[in-house]
């Protein structure tokens, strides 16, 4: 991507805000300076589109993760069946 | 053709979010996906010699889940009994209204949606398999469990602005791979 200044925000600047805004973690401030960024610069206009559409296939997909308990307890009973193996 | 080796030791942190996520939608009930995934785990330590290598662990693994889901509900089905099966529409109450009932419903469209939503899901961690596995883990904390910045920052011992890089280039690569196999 190349990294042109634009107002205040160069590229790496916006797309970090980007990133963040996915989390709905970036200010206010922030968010503005991202948009008058965007307005003069169509990679970082892309990457926006881009990455909010991945937002919303990943909520779409309603991924769950295990926790670290059942993890753990997994990882233990394997464990015991090799050792149970080896003996 | 390169043949697969298996390393069980890491199958838990390989693949058991990929099983979870298969299985969940499948039995739709954590406990149970719970017991079938570490069952999947144990026959396939068993039957570890029966590995030919033509398959990837994570297909082999996933095929084993698969027969466990199936004798999960045959188990079910002959406790309750036989699933019962009834198309009556020869009641004279209902009459006229059958033809009605029978037209698919255009707008519902949630059995179809639900079936891609999985599927997607399934693509985004195959899609985050072939990253960097801490990475891997780092944006799963992030996004998928919607940790704050500052519990993960403090779970992988980095500052926020070195997980915002690893957010951010999980993100482009995941988006790269999906744009590939999944559009």
């Amino acid at each position: 991507m190349p990294k042109t200044k634009f107002f205040i925000f160069d590229c790496s600047k916006a797309e970090n805000c980007c990133d963040k805004s996915q989390y709905n973690e970036s200010s206010i401030r922030e968010k503005m300076c991202m948009l008058m960024h965007l307005i003069f610069c169509k990679p970082c206009r892309n990457y926006t589109s881009k990455n909010s559409k991945l937002t919303r296939l990943i909520k779409k997909s309603n991924l769950r993760t295990c926790s670290e308990e059942e993890k753990k307890a997994w990882q233990n009973k394997i464990e015991k069946e090799m050792a149970k193996k080896e003996s | 053709m390169p043949t697969h080796k298996l390393d069980p030791t890491k199958w838990v942190d390989k693949y058991s979010d990929y099983l979870f996520n298969y299985a969940i939608v499948r039995v739709n009930d954590r406990e149970v996906a719970n017991d079938l995934i570490s069952e999947t785990f144990l026959a396939g330590l068993n039957s570890k010699e029966n590995f030919e290598g033509r398959a990837t662990e994570r297909t082999w693994l996933i095929s084993i889940l698969k027969r466990k889901i199936i004798d999960y509900y045959r188990k079910t089905n002959s406790i309750k009994g036989q699933a019962e099966v009834r198309i009556n529409y020869s009641d004279s109450e209902n009459d006229g209204d059958w033809l009605e009932e029978q037209v698919a419903d255009a707008f519902d469209r949630t059995a179809e949606d639900e079936m891609e939503n999985t599927e997607l899901g399934m693509a985004i961690l195959e899609c985050l398999d072939q990253i960097n596995e801490k990475h891997a883990a780092i944006f799963k904390m992030k996004t998928i469990d919607e940790a704050d910045t500052e519990a993960v920052c403090k779970e992988f011992n980095i500052s926020p602005s070195n997980l915002w890089v690893i957010i951010h280039r999980a993100r482009t690569a995941l988006a790269a791979c999906l744009e590939k196999n999944w559009f």
